[in-house]
């Protein structure tokens, strides 16, 4: 099935498309009849000329929040882009409202997305720029965008502590910003209204007639001139959306510089055409294949020092460069096994020793099972492994190319291992453990119920309880149902993987590493 | 003649080095402070400072102290004072000119005139001074004996303007010439400057090198020269061409000169002006114009060989008009922004190859208004007129000089004209028409291009200037020029329009912007981007996102900024106040506030009187727009 990777970058590449158009067509043309621009071509003026952007999770909520199965595209890229790019030399971590998806509102993955962006910002030391266009909290779901640790208030939470920090927070006000919204700029460290544009107020006109019965304009109450003039929530006034992100552009232009990140090599292409990876890795999850040939295509020459080639195969560890910043790959090549395990924690803690940051290329289906390996201690294997990653304090990065089930996926620095970033290939599966196996397992405890109560289970009868339990983890496996959720911080074309990694070293060179201490290896 | 100074700077002492150079003359330039590192300074043998190239005994101490035996003037500073003239006589040193007692005859225009009706030359029409108005045949032209240069001239077209004119002209002589002598002739309106150009050896020899017709003229500073003129009849050549020769010889002249006639289109009469008694700037138009026993001659070696004493080596008859030739003047001034003065450093200078360049101008210099803000001549040759014309037109596109406005691209318009194509330029043809400038919108397209080609060049880091999109195109780059211009390199688009890149090099583009061909010199600046195409520069300058700050124009209320005592009110409502003057004063924490008028209008109220205490936001002074304003 070599073909079958383009035909999967192709879905990604249309389902991208669709979402960054943002709202419905007429919800565009309104926004840009009133004078304002697109999310996407803010940030597009935003940037430098030429700047890359590093979008993130841009299919978040893909297929959710819709009136039926098919309105997969209800809130696209859940009504908020996020990600990096370079603004004024200097890269940012951009957090813009999209003001024609449902006026922008926070629906609960618009809040986790806003959160993820904050991380990027605070791990890796980013300015923070808000374009703020939002009407706030999406009230229906208010239970699940308001009260909780990691809900909205979160985000002026972050904007404090991220200040305090000393990563700069620069708000730009191009629309509403109502109600929690209204802290955005005014927790901002310097902040940019449009005039009769942007609007900050912590109840609206209506609100304000119910509560007091005073009659007032949204320019009157919380309007440009108002707020640059008199009340001193704003700091400059632009004249539109073109002027205010100038003038955000020249307020990144007077911060300090940043730590030195260049990397400290010269750049070498990769030698085997990067292009083959299309070809070398099958879509089949089931298939195996040897991961070095991936390797070979990411990183700088195509040249990998391999750590214990000979020793826990089916873990392939060693030293590389990638955009001439020097990496540890960690990559499966087969199920992990006690020696695998050892190796990898080996090699885990020799990059953080040398504050070598780690790319893992995840493609498991979990830890070898079975008398012998359990009898032999391979969970105490495993632990060694999942410590060395949970405490690693080198800057981490996880792409998943193909299945990532159970705990290799704790081992291989999933989600909850805080990689600075994680992405997936359009291939990947991601559950617990596989469809079949789960129905396997579910089938067996259910046939053995009934079987103590005597009764009697058919293979019709049996099939027919395991197959939607398979057509479940079939969908939720997906990677679709995963960056929609921000499981991952975008689904990504194969051959961008270097693109992306090399990005990812940029952004993560600017934060310093600590020194590393470990949790207790079961030995 | 061995050792020749040059008491000039320029493109004019270039000139004559390059042909002294040649002759085996050692050469010594001279030079002022601001002059230190010229061109002209490097490329003589031997370079003294003068404390100005109009100091006459600064200028023959030079020549003395290097033992020149020659000196040239070049055109302007000395080069028609007959007090110079004299100066080097009296030191022994031989002028490349006429005598002074020719250069005293034919300086004065009143002198000249009664030469030229000695020798049998037409002159314009002229009046005594006694002459009572009613019987002046209007228009007339009212002007200096001692000028030159359109000051103290003044055209009076009706007899009751007469008077006012002829004082005017007075005091304009009087400051400019310290001689108020006037003279009063027809004016000519539509005339054509024709000017001989000839030359006389010590022997009594005496040719003429054909004509050349100056009628380009701005506010009498000529634009554009050619050889031979393009409207005139053999009749009227051999008019001016033998009345010149006649002229020279009953003056008695020496060396190269020009005899300067107008020629009035109506009635194809040609009248004598003046003559000037030096090398003209234009010179070299003759010199592509003319052959001299088939070759193209120098007018400065011919120069040399007189002022030596040399017989002239050809005869009138030896002397052909060979194709013509077009000359434009390159000046540093703003032609479609009222012609003004334009100085700065001439960053980057490109003269066209295809051509004859006299310039002194190269990349790095800085060009002052000190002198004449002449910045080089392009002359182009070609077998007729029309090959000459497109021959300039292209060097004119060409020419590039970044750093100032020069009006290369006026010169360009000009020459592509349909009125200078068909010979229609009168004198006084571009002080009655405006040219239109060239537009700027494929200018902006190459700036764009060039910048986007720019920013492309950062690479070799994830985050490289490529646009790069997960899973999606590449981002076209946003060029912020003037305005936001989008350039889509790779799919050869900006803002729409497709582009297509045909080369670039230094400094250089060429590109086919919808299927025209553009070539353009751009330099990218941090904050702007300055393009050179079809000589215009034009300059691309990114919006300052804080230019339009500070306090903005309100209503036109001033109230008190803090409490305070009101010192002064120094006016009455109902007066008209400038933006910027002062209302009154108030004095607050120990300081002395100016309350100024935030815009030209009236005052329409004042809201306390000297003496009075006021509140922090009191209401002191109220000003209304003026309706005019």
């Amino acid at each position: 099935m070599t073909g079958g990777m383009r035909g999967l970058v192709d879905e990604l590449r249309e389902r991208l498309a669709i979402v960054r158009e943002g709202g419905p067509e007429r919800a565009r043309k309104k926004h840009v009849d009133r004078g304002k621009m697109l999310v996407r071509d803010r940030i597009d003026a935003l940037l430098d000329p030429g700047s890359p952007f590093l979008e993130l999770s841009a299919l978040a909520a893909y297929g959710m929040y819709g009136e039926d199965e098919a309105d997969v595209n209800a809130v696209p890229s859940a009504s908020i882009v996020t990600g990096v790019g370079r603004v004024s030399g200097r890269l940012c971590v951009i957090v813009a409202n999209d003001a024609t998806v449902k006026g922008g509102t926070y629906y609960p993955m618009t809040v986790k997305k806003h959160l993820r962006a904050q991380e990027v910002a605070r791990a890796n030391r980013l300015p923070c720029i808000y374009l703020v266009d939002s009407g706030g909290a999406f009230l229906p779901m208010q239970d699940e965008v308001f009260p909780d640790k990691e809900h909205f208030g979160r985000i002026f939470f972050n904007q404090a502590n991220l200040s305090g920090d000393g990563i700069p927070q620069i708000a730009a006000v191009m629309g509403s910003c109502t109600a929690g919204g209204a802290y955005v700029p005014a927790m901002s460290d310097e902040t940019v209204i449009v005039k009769e544009q942007g609007t900050i107020f912590l109840g609206g006109p209506p609100l304000v007639k119910a509560a007091t019965g005073e009659v007032v304009t949204a320019e009157e109450l919380g309007g440009g001139d108002v707020h640059a003039r008199r009340s001193g929530v704003v700091d400059h006034l632009a004249e539109d959306d073109p002027h205010a992100l100038a003038i955000v552009r020249s307020i990144v232009d007077t911060l300090p510089a940043p730590r030195a990140t260049g990397a400290g090599h010269d750049v070498e292409e990769p030698i085997v055409d990067p292009a083959g990876l299309y070809d070398v890795v099958p879509t089949d999850t089931r298939t195996p294949y040897d991961v070095r040939e991936v390797v070979r295509r990411i990183v700088d020459g195509s040249r990998l020092h391999e750590f214990k080639a000979l020793y826990g195969e089916t873990l392939v560890c060693g030293f590389a460069r990638i955009w001439g910043h020097e990496v540890g790959i960690v990559a499966n090549n087969g199920i992990l096994f006690s020696e695998s395990s050892l190796k990898g924690a080996h090699f885990v803690e020799l990059c953080n020793q040398r504050r070598i940051p780690l790319v893992f290329l995840q493609n498991i289906s979990g830890f070898m099972v079975g008398r012998e390996y359990e009898n032999g201690g391979i969970a105490r294997d495993g632990a060694k492994l999942v410590t060395a990653v949970a405490c690693s304090v080198v800057p981490k990065f996880t792409v998943v190319i193909g299945g990532s089930f159970g705990a290799g996926n704790y081992g291989m620095c999933g989600r909850a291992y805080d990689p600075r970033f994680l992405w997936m290939w359009p291939n990947a599966r991601i559950s617990v453990m596989g469809g079949e196996q789960a129905a396997s397992v579910l089938a067996t405890v259910r046939r053995d119920g009934i079987e103590a109560r005597g009764g009697a289970w058919s293979a019709d009868e049996e099939e027919d309880f395991k197959s939607p339990i398979r057509e479940q983890y079939e969908h939720q496996g997906s990677p679709y149902y995963s960056t929609a959720r921000l499981w991952d911080d975008g689904i990504i074309d194969p051959l961008d993987t270097r693109r992306v990694l090399g990005m990812g070293l940029d952004i993560a060179a600017h934060a310093p590493v600590p020194e590393p201490s470990y949790g207790i290896f079961r030995m | 003649m061995q050792t020749l100074l040059i008491a000039n700077r320029g493109e004019i002492a270039l000139r004559v080095i390059r042909t002294a150079r040649e002759l085996g003359i050692r050469t010594v330039a001279v030079f002022t402070d601001l002059d230190l590192h010229a061109p002209h300074v490097r490329a003589a043998d031997e370079a003294l400072p003068v404390s100005s190239y109009l100091d006459v005994d600064a200028v023959v101490d030079a020549a003395r102290t290097a033992g020149a035996d020659a000196v040239h003037p070049g055109y302007g500073f000395l080069s028609e004072r007959a007090v110079f003239a004299r100066a080097l006589a009296e030191a022994g040193i031989t002028l490349v000119g006429p005598s002074a007692e020719v250069m005293d005859a034919m300086g004065r225009k009143d002198a000249a005139r009664e030469i030229a009706v000695a020798a049998g030359v037409p002159v314009v029409p002229s009046y005594s001074l006694d002459t009572p108005v009613t019987e002046l045949a209007f228009p007339v032209l009212v002007k200096a004996a001692a000028g030159g240069g359109g000051k103290g001239m003044r055209v009076v077209r009706s007899a009751d303007e007469y008077d006012e004119a002829l004082a005017a002209a007075r005091r304009e002589a009087m400051s400019a010439f310290g001689d108020d002598t006037m003279l009063v002739e027809k004016y000519v309106e539509r005339g054509r400057h024709i000017e001989v150009q000839v030359l006389a050896d010590v022997h009594g020899n005496v040719v003429h090198l054909f004509e050349r017709d100056c009628s380009s003229q701005r506010r009498h500073q000529k634009v554009l020269e050619e050889a031979p003129a393009p409207t005139i009849s053999a009749a009227v050549r051999e008019l001016v061409t033998g009345s010149a020769v006649a002229l020279a010889r009953q003056v008695g002249y020496t060396n190269a000169g020009t005899v300067e006639f107008l020629l009035d289109t109506a009635t194809d009469e040609a009248y004598f002006l003046e003559m000037n008694t030096r090398l003209q700037v234009e010179h070299p138009v003759t010199e592509l114009a003319v052959t001299v026993n088939g070759e193209h001659p120098d007018l400065v070696a011919l120069q040399l060989a007189v002022a030596d004493g040399e017989s002239l080596p050809f005869r009138q008859d030896d002397v052909a008009i060979a194709g013509h030739a077009i000359e434009a003047r390159v000046y540093a001034e703003d032609a479609f922004g009222g012609f003004l003065p334009q100085a700065g450093t001439a960053r980057l200078v490109h003269w066209p190859a295809a051509a004859r360049v006299d310039a002194a101008l190269e990349s790095g210099q800085v060009v002052s208004t000190a002198y004449d803000p002449m910045l080089g001549k392009v002359i182009a040759h070609g077998r007729d007129r029309e090959s000459a014309r497109r021959a300039l037109v292209a060097a004119l596109d060409d020419t590039a000089i970044l750093g100032l406005t020069t009006n290369t691209g006026f010169l360009r318009v000009l020459a592509d004209s349909a009125e200078f194509r068909d010979a229609q330029i009168d004198t006084a043809w571009l002080d009655r028409n405006q040219v239109q400038p060239p537009g700027d919108d494929i200018p902006r397209v190459a700036a764009a291009w060039v910048r986007a080609m720019l920013v492309s060049r950062d690479t070799g880091h994830p985050f490289c200037s490529d646009g790069f999109r997960l899973g999606a195109a590449a981002a076209p780059v946003r060029v912020e020029l003037d305005r936001v211009v989008v350039v889509d390199r790779q799919r050869g688009r900006v803002d729409g329009v497709p582009v297509t890149e045909l080369g670039s090099s230094d400094h250089s583009i060429a590109l086919e912007v919808d299927d025209e061909r553009v070539q353009a010199v751009v330099d990218v600046g941090a904050h702007a981007v300055e393009v050179v195409h079809q000589g215009q520069r034009h300059l691309f300058r990114r919006p300052d996102p804080f230019a339009g700050n500070g306090a903005a124009v309100g209503d036109g209320s001033l109230s008190a900024p803090m409490p305070g005592t009101v010192l002064s009110v120094s006016v009455a409502v109902g007066d008209a106040v400038e933006e910027g003057q002062t209302l009154g004063v108030l004095e607050a924490m120990k300081m002395e506030l100016a309350l100024k008028a935030p815009f030209t209008g009236v005052v329409a109220a004042i809201g306390a009187g000297v003496g009075d205490q006021v509140a922090m936001g009191a209401e002191l002074f109220v000003v209304e727009r003026s309706e005019d304003a």
